[in-house]
């Protein structure tokens, strides 16, 4: 025979219907408390920062020369996509200098800042969770705090200032090979004369196009960056929580990204 | 001195501590001994602050660590020598680099007197030629000899050692167990050793103290730890027999 007081009420039921999404709304709280703490801690000791002056030059080689080849392909293709797709659309319609216009506003303006930051938040996002993370697994983070330095400054800082120095110039070499990759795709693919290609292009081009994708790549940097360190900084148990951690800061660093380009895009266009 | 005083300690649904008394004396080395996962290695991270009790006061020295500012600490940590379980090497940094790491930050030595310091830690755990080598290529008897080195770099009143000769070979952690005594009377520090290998404990320790189930059962000499009725404390006795 069933136990009838195993069955639970109504009043249990409703409840239990809320408390996942509770539960996690309360951990999302939770999490981006102690995110910021960690940011106000390492702002208010930025100060510090010419301390560790020889860390942010590695981690600026990390994040930024190690990072080139892979921009640079990516912007190439993205480019080149455009460009042939863009000549596809308006095929007949309208003057084709307008694909040259229309590559580089779309380039400049997201494209490359946009793609950049979600290829660099696996390539380095991912980079900086599992090394710290590994770090913390391993005890070299306690072991940095019991030699009496500050963790934060010491890891966390150096990271983020590459970050925000490193991205706008990813993004700066990303525009130009991004824009030549859509010149090359509407003379080899499309048939655009490159002439027809310039003259779009000088025809739209505004230098705060130019300087929007800048500001994206600068805020991008800082995201991926600090919330990557933020969990590798909150690794907890072995490799499996290594593994965990680096996949959460690539889903929260690409959302936080796609939300900041749309946030960037109403407050700045 | 190190004194702890009713110390409790919770992480999520499991008590860890439940009112821990312990006073370490100095230039004495203590073991502490119980089984793994008990919440030995918390008590020596308490000790320096960096996880704190949920209540209960630690005192070193005389001060109290629980209520010490951040910068306090940092300098609190100067006193402290902290061997980590798997010795915890920056795994980026060559074995010169990790131990003239802290030296570079706290101290105001040049560059050569760095070099001779770090030499000098290096011979004190028996180890020469290696500052250029990085911690992935070299063996776990080794990195525990380097993370002594550079716990003993900044000449620490105090050392402590989260289980020492775990993981190593017995001829490997007899080797461990001579440098924490040479260190000892070489230097002259005190000592707060967490293991829970008897025969190690019973090599370096001059006191002893046994903690089971969130508590120390039991403070005592090796004679007093060998003479005990408790069955707790008989259990740690017996594993020494049939090792």
């Amino acid at each position: 025979m069933t136990d009838p007081t195993n069955h639970p009420s109504l009043a249990e039921r409703i409840a239990g219907l809320f408390h996942r999404p509770g539960r996690s709304i309360l951990t999302f709280f939770e999490h981006l408390g102690r995110y910021m703490s960690t940011i106000g801690w390492m702002l208010y000791n930025f100060r510090n920062a010419k301390e560790y002056s020889g860390n942010i030059m590695q981690q600026m080689v990390m994040i930024g020369n190690n990072s080139i080849p892979i921009v640079l392909f990516v912007s190439m293709f993205v480019g080149m996509v455009t460009s042939v797709q863009s000549s596809y659309q308006l095929y007949d319609w309208i003057p084709r200098s307008v694909v040259g216009a229309l590559v580089t506003k779309s380039v400049l303006l997201e494209l490359t800042p946009l793609l950049t930051a979600l290829v660099l938040a696996g390539k380095v996002g991912a980079t900086i969770t599992a090394e710290l993370g590994t770090m913390r697994v391993t005890e070299q983070i306690d072991a940095l705090e019991a030699l009496a330095f500050d963790p934060v400054s010491f890891l966390i800082t150096p990271r983020v200032l590459a970050g925000i120095l490193m991205f706008p110039v990813l993004v700066i070499f990303g525009d130009l090979v991004a824009i030549l990759g859509g010149m090359f795709g509407a003379s080899a693919i499309a048939g655009i004369p490159v002439e027809a290609f310039v003259d779009g292009m000088q025809s739209s081009f505004e230098t705060w196009d130019a300087f929007f994708g800048i500001i994206k790549g600068t805020v991008f940097g800082f995201i991926i960056t600090s919330v990557s360190c933020y969990q590798g900084f909150q690794v907890q148990g072995g490799s499996e929580g290594v593994g965990k951690a680096t996949m959460n800061s690539v889903v929260v660093t690409c959302l936080s990204v796609v939300v900041m380009d749309f946030v960037l895009a109403s407050v700045l266009l | 001195m190190i004194t702890l005083t009713n110390i409790w300690k919770r992480f999520g649904e499991k008590q860890v501590h439940q009112g821990v008394n312990l006073e370490v004396r100095d230039h004495e080395t203590l073991v502490i001994l119980g089984r793994s996962g008990g919440g030995k290695s918390v008590l020596l991270k308490m000790i320096i602050g960096l996880l704190k009790p949920d209540s209960g006061s630690i005192a070193v020295d005389g001060k109290e660590v629980t209520t010490l500012s951040y910068k306090q600490l940092q300098r609190l940590r100067f006193k402290f020598g902290f061997l980590f379980q798997g010795a915890a090497l920056f795994d980026s940094m060559t074995v010169g680099q990790n131990i003239e790491l802290a030296l570079r930050r706290h101290s105001d030595f040049k560059d050569a007197d760095i070099e001779e310091r770090v030499k000098y830690a290096l011979e004190l755990v028996k180890l020469k030629n290696v500052e250029h080598l990085m911690p992935s290529n070299i063996s776990g008897g080794m990195k525990k000899r380097v993370g002594l080195a550079r716990a003993i770099a900044l000449t620490p009143k105090y050392m402590l050692y989260d289980e020492p000769t775990t993981g190593l070979d017995v001829e490997t952690a007899d080797g461990i167990n001579l440098l924490i005594n040479e260190l000892k009377t070489t230097l002259g520090v005190t000592s707060i050793v967490v293991t829970h290998d008897i025969h190690s404990a019973f090599v370096i320790g001059d006191r002893f103290a046994i903690f089971e189930n969130g508590q120390f059962i039991m403070t005592g000499t090796k004679d007093d730890i060998r003479n005990s009725p408790n069955p707790e404390v008989r259990k740690y006795i017996e594993s020494e027999i049939e090792t």
